[in-house]
Order: structure tokens, then C-alpha cells, then sequence
């Protein structure tokens, strides 16, 4: 239906005006992180990659190594997104297809806590990780990040599973199959697009986590690249936008090579309704 | 019980089990929280019992007796015989003898000067630190400064000291170091001005933040469905990064646009334009950016959802408007606009309540600032609860602030719940065995 | 009673023991540390390999490994983790942190008292001035030691201060003439304009401010004669008047377009460059800032280029003041009563004039005892010396009290509200005072 050619170019330029802002900042983004801008102005003056000197010397001898705040985050990512997706399959499906007393309790509470004022809780949340000896720890702010993910994790895969068809879960179950096996032979299948999606995504989410390992694992064994990212930005004495934009650049490329991999998954995901 | 209703609490038990530990029971304990007075303080795990200095004025006010309150005060050593006994049976008679005849009745106001005291034994001196430290114990007299992890090693101690029984519970009371039940948490949000200040900022958050998200995600999405395919993707693409960034980094590119050697101060100084912060210049600047922030997150959203509402609306309709002479506002007004109000009723209820409880990109861009003008109350709720230049946390207030949001975001998810027709999503499983 | 039982058992236990291999680590969490200050961890680690030894002449093997860490996420990020820690009983042995939290960590039961295991008449210890060890103490009681001292001066700009009419004599005179409260801070205002008007500085540079909240803001408070707490019944005070006139001070030096209305936030980069080359006529900073001025920003003639005083007096009431805010040494409360000893222990080594020297000279800071100043090292630095005598026996320290923080938070808040224009100074004092009326209650003397 694109019937005027003047009509579009148009679009694009409006679009492209207020896309503006964004783009410098991506673009800049990539530039600074390579080169040296003159003191004051912001054209490139040379190029360099002194900015990238964090992967192979320390910062601040302070601070741990890059590489091993990066495993961190790797782990805490991963495991995170695994346990939700785990968490995720049994109870969707339950709450989706299966016939229980106080179904409908449970539907409700997921949705209420899908809307849940959740970093207010974080004190508590201390109290609880400390009764378990999990504080500072990576594994405890591994299970609380996946805790609080986990009714957004339930709520699409709910949403994958009520979308397959009933008839090839009766056709199952009338030859003789129990539940458990339909859902592991049959249904499962049906649904793994939602949940590499889900994968994709829960790891994203805790790949970007700032505040849960800022305050329930500030020690040195468990920071993760954001907490890494905001001390060295808050440490004054040495504030650098070009080493700034290295290591976010340096943190981001995974994100964007997720992206760039997953793109449509993505976008199916986020469309499922998410924290805004 | 029957076999799925195993198989359904089973396949639930491990979420459940997460949800509850991480979930539900730091909500609970978040509402008796906010009826306490925790703070830094007085710790988070219990308290002990212990009078300092600085409390004897405050014990009258509490219900203790002035002749109660002397009782605790004066000197804290004192070479008596009691303690000169308890200091021979560990250090000898001898010893003793010399320091009564040194310093007998004398009192000493602080262990330094006990030990100096202790100092001045000649004949067969206590070389060692430690245990001049331990002997000087022996001669104390008063319980001011102790701890005692019990309630009843502090009642011993205080009815060792003479203090009547009519002061004791009082005097208990007012020496316990942890917190306790209180209201005064919810009478302190009252009185406040700053609170109905957060309110409102919080009020403005919501409905700007909303406005633009809903009202961006719209052009994008409609001016992209007009677009060639490839060209869509890409601004999709520009659109939708914000939102997978990690915060941290995200936030980092706008403060390098708008700090004082910025871009936006860059790009104007040729034009004869003061560079200036313009994400901190006045509470205007830091709003405008906080909404551009939380905006560009929250547009994609918005997009991504109306995009998808848009593609199936069947296309016949965009056809016969065409045919009908509908120029494309025309279009977008008659044909589109009125499918898409589901979306946007969902969008806004759903964005409503997460803009409400969320402040991280505040946090890292303004911290609330300038001067507390872009705090919003779950900021608050952060900053009175883990962030506090002078160090006194105050967890007890905090989880008021936070409570407020649970029962909003509570009330609310059950509106939305009637309102989005929950009979619908709670729909009996087809499969009754 | 609990002190007094683990003092016996440690008494029963030292006849007992043999010598015996004791390995021990005790871990050092240092607070707002950057590279320049590894001394306040690295001087524990020198005192735990004397401390051995000295354990070895005796013939006991004791062996002390020594775990640092100062990489946290600003002030806040550590006193969440030090706090959090303690109660979840994994807190480190040594935190080095402000006075300030000696209050609240104190009545906590986070940390005891270093009176408990080291003798405060001995050396080191009684080495260190009286009224630093006074600032780490509280409710009678010695919590820490100090780990060093500094202060916070009234900077200008020489080749301003000449253009305005000084003479290298009148700049000598300067420090003489605030003390004696000759020179005020109106009158700083006045030559702030004026040197703005003659273009000596751009609008907005003439008077240039810390840029977020500090102590420092309590020392214009007193300037214009506030008094923090009140010394017979140690509550705190809010006075008024002088607190309407501080905020009164900062819009006026706004409306003069002396400052910059949007000042608090700049860039602490920014901030330190414009400074040290000479951008603004006036300012204040720290001790510290020597280092950094030098340093990193490459003022190679700091004594030529610019003078410091006490921060000057406000009016009739108040007095030329310095706040000085040094950071102390706390051990905390750990099961093993012998972790305790020894980081005390630790602590009261690493206070040797000759460890604290290191800190003081590389990282920029004061003495905290007279011996530095005979140290080679100490006394060969010129600014160490001049700072030390001009500065710190004026310094006062805010007060222990664990309030204190939500005090100071309000006040700072309320100014930056006057100083955007938010509100008018006598609407931000009124706000500041009904909040810390009702949060401080009885502990507050309103003036």
C-alpha cells in the first residue's frame, strides 16, 4: 500500500529528525570509544585504543580484573535465565493446561506480581538472603533475580501454551498417554520458540542488572559488569568519557550480537508485555 | 487428590517455591517493616542492652525516676574492697595491697584513668596490655557504656546495682539497642512537606513519561507501517536498542549529550550559547530529560505492540479506504486509530503501575536532583532506606515509603484484572478428566 | 559484663596456651579510596609483618594475612556493604570510614571499641593530637583511631586577587586577616563581583563551590554562626537565622551572577580542571586537592598561583572556620574476640608517624600526630607543613551523633533549593526545620 513516493520520503525525514538524538548518541558511542576528541569539542582527533587499556591492565589496582567481572556476569546471566526458563515450563504449563484447586488464586496472584513495585522489597530481601547464609554471594543474587523475573517468565510461556492447539493434547491423551507425557512429547515442542525467546531474554535482563548485585553482593567476588561500570564512573578522581565508553562498549557487544541474532524472537517477546 | 492436581501443584511447587522465598515473603516483611523503627542504629537483627552516657538525660522522659537515673550516673571505676577482692583472687594480694595503699577509694571516671592507675603498682607490675585491661574490668562499678546481649544479664545487672524494681521495665525498655513496633513512620510521611512533593513528581513521572511513550510508540508504529520493509527495520531497530541496553551504559550516553563539554554544548557554542548541564540546569531540564530517558526505553514497547495490533488489521480495509478516496491521515484516523484502542488501554494500565515502581534510570541520571526536584517516591523509598551520605540508614521508614506502592500496585492490578475481563484468561482447561 | 568475661577468658587463656602456629586474616574495607590512598590498607598490611615478628621474638608463630578491598560503588555502596556485612555477620575486620558512623555503628553493635585492646597512653597512640583522637570517640567511649587528618581551606586565584588591587604582601596577609575575621565572606563576594564585572573571571566563576554535598557546607553554617550540637546536652542544634543567612549568602552570590545558579552537579572533572588553571577567582576545597591541582591537572606552581585561608567568617556572629574530617580506623565486632585484638592491634601500628607519613604525603592529607612533623618526608612537603600550621588548629569536626546524617542530608537539600531558586531561602529553612523537627524530634534545639 505505499502509493506516494513523496509521502514516504517525508516520513522518513520526520522519523529520521527525532531518531536523531539516538543515533548521534550510538554513533559517538562507537567513535569515542576509539579515539580522542580535542579537550572541549567533540570531533575525533585521533585515533587510539588506549581506551580499551582496561582489558589488559588494571584500571585501578584496586579493582578486579575486567576478565573476571565478565564470568561473573556471564554466570549470573546465564544462570538466571536458565532458572526462569526451568521454573517457567512447569508452571505455565500448570496454569495454563492443567485442572487444579485454587488455579484461578494462582493466575491471579501471577498477575498481580507481574506489576510489582519490586526493588522497594530490597531490604527484606536482604533479611531473607541473610537467613540463608546467601548474602553476597553470586548465587543468592542469582536466585533473587530469577524469583523476581519469574511471574513475567510464567506469563509468556502461559501465553505460548495457550496458544497451541488443544486438539493435539486430546489426540495425546486419548491414546492412553499420561499428562506428563503429552506435555514432554507432545506440547514441548510446540513451544520452544517461546521459550528460547524466554532464554534470550531472562538472559538480557540479568545481563543489565544494576541494582540487586549492587546491594546484595557488593563484595569483590561477586561484582558484575554494571556495578563494575558505575564505580568506575563514580570514582572522581579519574572520570574519562572515551575509557567510559569502552568498557560500555565492551559490555554492550553481546547485547548487540543477541540482538543481532535474535532480532525476530526479540521483538515477539517484548510485544508479550513487559516492565517498562 | 487426583493425579493432575498432583501434576499441576508439582509442576508449580518449584516457582511457587521461589516466588514465596524471594517473592511474597519480603512483601510480608516489608508491611511489618514500615510499623517499625528499624534504622542503621539499631541494627536489623535484634538488638542488645546497653545505657550509655548521652541516654541518662533521655531516661526521665522515658518513665525512669530521677533517683533511678543517679543511681546509673557517677563514676564508672572505683577502688573499693569489694573490687579490690575480686581484683586480689585474679592478681594476687599483694598487688592488691599495693594499689590500696596507692589509690584506695579512689573513683576513676573512664578505664583510661584506671589504668593509669593500674600503672602506678611498682613492686610487680602488670607488663601486659591485656591483662591491665582485664584487671581494670574488675574495678568497674557502673553498667554505663556495657552491652549485655540479654534482657535478663541487663535486669541482673541493673538489680545488682540497686535500681528499684518500679524502674526496672521502664529502664529495660529504654536501654534496648533494636528496634520496635511503632506508627510513627506513617505519622512522619504525613507531616512532611517532601512527601507530597514525591507524590506529585511522581504523579508528573507517570503521566509524561506515560504520554510520550504511548504517543511515540503510536507515530513509530504507524509511520513505520507505512514504510518499506527494510527501512521500518531499521528505525525499529534505533528504537528498540534503549530498551536491551544495560541501564548503566544507556544512561552514560545521555549524560556525555547534555553535561557541560557535551555534545548539546558543543554542537551550540558556536552559537554564542553558554554550555551548560542541560540534564541538571533547572528542574525543567532535568524533567525533560528524564522523560526523553525513561521514554525512548519505554516507546519500543509501544511499538513493538502496536505494529503487531496493526499488521492484523486485514488489510481489505486500508484497500476499500483507498478506493473510497481516504488520503493516508485520513487512513490512520478512521481505519486504524479506532482498532488500536485495546493496545493502548493495555499499554497504558500496564505502564502505569511498572513507571510507578521503577527509578533506575533516575537514580543513575539525576539521583533526584536538583534539589530533590525529580525525586519520585519509590527513589525516595531507595534513598531513605540504603543511601545516606551520614550513614544512618532508615530501613523502618523506607518500607513505608514502599508499602504505599505495594498497596497502589496491588489495588490496581485488581482493577485491571475486572477491567481486562480476567473470567477470559482464568478459562477452565478444556481437558476434564 | 561481656567485656569483662572475655577479658578473664583471654587472661586464663594466655597462662594456658602454648605456643602454637596461629593463622589469622583479617580483612581491611576502605571507604571514598582511590589509587593515592592504597596506604590505608597497604599500612595494615606493613603493621600485620611487625606485628609478626615482634610475635615471633616471643617465639610464637603468627601468621596474618591481610585482604583488602576499596573498589566500592561511591560512599554509599560501602556503608551499604559494611552495614549489610555486620549484620550478616561476615563484616570485614578493619573498615576505614568517616568519624560519623562511629554514632550509628556504634549503637548497632557493629564495631567495639579499640579502648578494649590497646593501651591509648602508649605509643603510638598517645602520639596522635588529642582532638583527633576526641573526634573517634564516643559517648565516653574509644571506638577508632583516627587514620588521617584534613582540613578544608578557602582557595584564590593569585593573578585575580592582583588584578583586583592585592599585593603579594596583602595576599600573605590573607590567611592572618580571615582568621582575625577582617576579612569576610561578604567582602569575598564583593571582590567575587568585582572581578566578574572586570572580566578577570567568566559569570558564574568568581565564587566557585563543591559541587555536591560534603561537610564542607557545614563550615559556611558556622560562618555565619551556626553551632552543630550543642556541647552541654549533646543534641544537635538548628539555628535559624544562621542557617537563613548561609542559604541567603549562596542566593545572593547567584543573583550577583557570581555563581552559577545550577552549579551543585557539575562535574567533579570539570570542576577540578577549571580550578587548578585558574577559571574561577574563589573557592573551597580539601587538603587533598593539592595532589590533584598538581597532579593530574598540571599546575606546576601551586604556591605562586594560589593562596588558601580559613573558610572566612559571614557576619558578626560567625567565626573564620575549617571542618576537618578525618577519616578513622574501626574494628568490628567479630565471634572471635582474638580477631578483634589483633586488628586493633593492627590498627594501633599502622598509626606509627612513619606509616601515617606515607599515607599523609602520598595521598595529600594531614598528621594525625606531632612526631610526622619532625619526619623528613613530612617536613620536606611544603604543603603539608603550611596546611598543618595554618589550618588545623582551627579545624573542628562535625558531631558524633546518629542523627547527624539525616541533619546534614537536610540541610543540603534545603540549600540546593535556595540555590536553584526553588524556593526562597526563608521557605527552604522553614521546610528543613519542620522535616528535621519531625525526624530528630528530641534531639534537635532549635535556635
Amino acid at each position: 500500500m505505499t502509493t506516494s513516493l513523496k509521502g514516504n520520503w517525508l516520513l522518513i525525514l520526520a522519523l529520521s529528525l527525532i531518531s536523531a538524538p539516538l543515533v548521534i548518541m550510538y554513533g559517538f558511542q562507537l567513535i569515542d570509544s576509539v579515539s580522542r576528541p580535542a579537550p572541549g569539542g567533540i570531533i575525533p582527533q585521533e585515533w587510539e585504543l588506549t581506551n580499551w587499556r582496561f582489558l589488559w591492565e588494571r584500571i585501578d589496582s584496586a579493582r578486579p580484573s575486567i576478565w573476571r567481572v565478565t564470568l561473573n556476569t556471564f554466570v549470573f546471566a546465564s544462570a538466571t535465565a536458565l532458572l526462569v526458563c526451568a521454573f517457567s515450563i512447569t508452571a505455565a504449563y500448570a496454569l495454563s493446561r492443567l485442572n487444579f484447586p485454587a488455579r484461578r488464586f494462582f493466575l491471579a496472584g501471577l498477575i498481580m506480581l507481574h506489576a510489582f513495585p519490586t526493588i522497594t522489597l530490597i531490604i527484606a530481601i536482604f533479611i531473607v538472603l541473610q537467613f540463608l547464609g546467601l548474602y553476597d554471594s553470586l548465587i543468592g543474587v542469582i536466585l533473587v533475580k530469577a524469583a523476581l523475573e519469574l511471574p513475567f517468565g510464567i506469563w509468556i510461556m502461559k501465553g505460548f501454551y495457550d496458544s497451541v492447539p488443544w486438539e493435539i493434547e486430546m489426540a495425546g491423551v486419548q491414546d492412553g498417554a499420561s499428562r506428563f507425557r503429552v506435555w514432554r512429547e507432545l506440547i514441548l515442542p510446540q513451544v520452544k520458540p517461546g521459550l528460547s525467546a524466554l532464554l534470550i531474554f531472562s538472559f538480557l535482563a540479568g545481563w543489565s542488572e544494576f541494582i540487586l548485585p549492587l546491594v546484595l553482593a557488593p563484595g569483590a567476588d561477586a561484582q558484575v559488569l554494571a556495578t563494575y561500570m558505575n564505580a568506575v564512573i563514580a570514582d572522581d578522581t579519574r572520570p574519562d568519557y572515551g575509557l567510559f565508553k569502552a568498557i560500555g562498549m565492551f559490555y554492550a557487544l553481546p547485547v548487540i550480537a543477541v540482538y543481532l541474532l535474535f532480532q525476530k524472537r526479540l521483538m515477539n517477546i517484548y510485544g508479550g508485555g513487559t516492565k517498562g | 487428590m487426583n493425579r493432575q492436581t498432583l501434576l499441576g501443584l508439582g509442576f508449580l511447587s518449584p516457582a511457587l517455591l521461589a516466588v514465596v522465598m524471594f517473592f511474597l515473603l519480603p512483601v510480608v516483611l516489608t508491611v511489618v517493616f514500615a510499623f517499625t523503627n528499624m534504622s542503621t542504629s539499631t541494627g536489623i537483627l535484634g538488638g542488645e542492652y546497653q545505657i550509655s552516657e548521652s541516654d541518662l538525660r533521655r531516661l526521665p522522659a522515658a518513665g525512669v525516676r530521677e533517683e533511678a537515673v543517679e543511681m546509673l550516673a557517677g563514676a564508672d571505676y572505683a577502688v573499693r574492697a569489694d573490687t579490690l577482692a575480686l581484683f586480689a583472687a585474679e592478681f594476687g594480694d599483694k598487688r592488691a595491697q599495693e594499689l590500696e595503699a596507692l589509690h584506695g577509694g579512689a573513683s576513676f571516671d573512664d578505664r583510661r584513668a584506671m589504668e593509669r592507675a593500674l600503672k602506678d603498682l611498682r613492686r610487680d607490675p602488670i607488663r601486659s596490655v591485656r591483662e591491665r585491661k582485664a584487671a581494670a574490668e574488675l574495678f568497674r562499678i557502673s553498667i554505663l557504656g556495657q552491652r549485655f546481649p540479654t534482657e535478663a544479664a541487663f535486669v541482673e545487672a541493673i538489680t545488682a546495682l540497686g535500681i528499684p524494681e518500679a524502674d526496672q521495665a521502664a529502664l529495660t525498655e529504654a536501654a534496648y539497642t533494636g528496634w520496635t513496633f511503632t506508627t510513627q513512620n506513617f505519622e512522619l510521611l504525613w507531616e512532611l512537606p517532601a512527601t507530597w512533593r514525591y507524590a506529585l513528581n511522581s504523579a508528573l513521572y507517570v503521566v509524561l513519561t506515560l504520554a510520550f511513550n504511548v504517543g511515540f510508540g503510536l507515530f513509530l508504529a504507524l509511520s513505520t507501517f507505512y514504510l518499506p520493509t527494510r527501512t521500518a527495520q531499521t528505525f525499529r531497530a534505533i528504537w528498540f536498542l534503549p530498551r536491551i541496553l544495560p541501564p548503566v551504559l544507556y544512561v552514560l550516553m545521555w549524560q556525555w549529550l547534555t553535561w557541560d563539554q557535551g555534545f548539546i554544548s558543543a554542537i551550540l557554542r558556536p552559537f554564542g550559547i553558554e554550555p551548560i548541564n542541560w540534564m541538571r540546569h533547572t528542574a525543567t531540564h532535568a524533567w525533560t530529560f528524564i522523560v526523553l530517558i525513561n521514554g525512548c526505553v519505554g516507546a519500543s514497547l509501544g511499538m513493538i505492540l502496536f505494529s503487531s495490533s496493526l499488521r492484523a488489521i486485514p488489510e481489505t480495509q486500508l484497500f476499500a479506504a483507498q478506493v473510497d478516496g481516504a488520503n493516508r491521515w485520513q487512513q490512520v484516523r478512521f481505519v486504524l486509530l479506532p482498532q488500536m484502542r485495546w493496545p493502548i488501554l493495555f499499554i497504558t494500565s500496564y505502564q502505569t503501575l511498572s513507571l510507578l515502581t521503577s527509578f533506575e534510570y533516575i537514580l543513575l541520571a539525576t539521583d533526584g536532583g536538583p534539589g530533590r526536584q525529580t525525586e519520585v517516591w519509590a527513589l525516595a523509598a531507595y534513598h531513605t532506606a540504603l543511601s545516606n551520605y551520614g550513614g544512618n540508614l532508615e530501613y523502618g521508614l523506607g518500607a513505608a515509603y514502599a508499602l504505599a506502592l505495594v498497596i497502589i500496585g496491588i489495588l490496581l492490578s485488581a482493577l485491571y484484572l475486572r477491567f481486562f475481563n480476567f473470567r477470559d484468561l482464568v478459562a477452565k482447561p478444556r481437558i476434564e478428566q | 559484663m561481656k567485656q569483662m568475661t572475655c577479658a578473664l577468658a583471654l587472661v586464663s587463656a594466655m597462662a594456658a596456651t602454648p605456643a602454637l602456629a596461629e593463622d589469622i586474616t583479617i580483612t581491611v574495607w576502605a571507604g571514598g579510596s582511590n589509587d593515592s590512598d592504597h596506604y590505608r590498607i597497604d599500612n595494615i598490611k606493613i603493621a600485620a609483618n611487625l606485628l609478626s615478628r615482634e610475635a615471633a621474638i616471643r617465639g610464637e608463630e603468627l601468621n596474618i594475612t591481610v585482604e583488602g578491598k576499596r573498589d566500592f560503588d561511591g560512599w554509599d555502596g560501602f556503608k551499604q556493604a559494611v552495614t549489610l556485612g555486620a549484620e550478616a555477620g561476615n563484616a570485614p575486620n578493619i573498615v576505614v570510614t568517616s568519624h560519623l558512623d562511629i554514632a550509628p555503628w556504634a549503637s548497632a553493635g557493629y564495631i567495639v571499641p579499640v579502648e578494649d585492646y590497646v593501651d591509648l597512653d602508649a605509643w603510638p597512640l598517645n602520639n596522635v593530637y588529642s582532638n583527633l583522637m576526641e573526634i573517634a570517640a564516643f559517648d565516653g567511649m574509644q571506638w577508632g583511631v583516627p587514620q588521617d587528618a584534613e582540613s578544608r581551606p578557602f582557595f584564590f586565584w593569585k593573578e585575580a586577587m592582583k588584578k583586583l588591587g592585592y599585593t603579594d604582601d596583602d595576599m600573605d596577609a590573607m590567611a592572618a586577616r580571615v582568621e582575625a575575621g577582617e576579612y569576610t565572606l561578604r567582602d569575598m563576594l564583593a571582590d567575587a563581583k568585582k572581578a566578574v564585572d572586570m572580566g578577570l573571571v567568566e559569570e558564574g566563576y568568581g565564587f566557585y563551590p563543591r559541587v555536591s554535598n560534603g561537610p564542607d557546607y557545614a563550615q559556611f553554617y558556622q560562618s555565619f554562626g551556626g553551632e552543630l550540637m550543642d556541647p552541654e546536652t549533646g543534641k544537635l542544634v538548628f539555628d535559624r537565622t544562621a542557617m537563613t543567612e548561609m542559604y541567603q549568602f549562596f542566593v545572593d552570590a547567584v543573583e550577583a551572577g557570581v555563581t552559577r545558579k545550577n552549579h551543585i552537579g557539575t562535574e567533579w572533572d570539570q570542576w577540578y580542571s577549571e580550578v587548578a588553571s585558574g577559571k574561577a577567582a574563589f573557592w573551597h576545597g580539601g587538603t587533598w586537592h593539592y595532589g590533584r591541582y598538581t597532579g593530574k591537572e598540571g599546575n606546576d606552581d601551586f604556591f605562586g598561583t594560589i593562596g588558601f585561608t580559613l573558610i572566612p567568617a559571614g557576619n558578626e556572629a560567625g567565626r573564620a572556620n575549617t571542618i576537618t574530617h578525618p577519616l578513622v580506623y574501626l574494628v568490628t565486632d567479630q565471634e572471635d574476640d582474638r580477631a578483634e585484638e589483633i586488628a586493633a592491634q593492627l590498627v594501633a601500628i599502622a598509626s606509627e608517624p612513619r606509616l601515617n607519613t606515607l599515607h599523609a604525603i602520598e595521598s595529600s592529607h594531614l598528621a594525625i600526630g606531632k612526631a610526622e612533623a619532625a619526619l623528613d618526608l613530612y617536613a620536606g612537603d611544603r604543603w603539608a607543613s603550611e596546611a598543618t600550621e595554618v589550618l588545623l588548629p582551627h579545624a573542628n569536626a562535625q558531631p558524633n551523633h546518629p542523627s547527624y546524617g539525616a541533619f546534614s542530608e537536610a540541610m543540603f537539600k534545603g540549600l540546593e533549593a535556595a540555590w536553584t531558586g526553588v524556593q526562597t531561602p526563608e521557605e527552604a529553612v522553614a521546610e528543613v526545620e519542620a522535616q528535621l523537627t519531625a525526624t530528630l524530634g528530641d534531639e534537635l534545639i532549635i535556635r
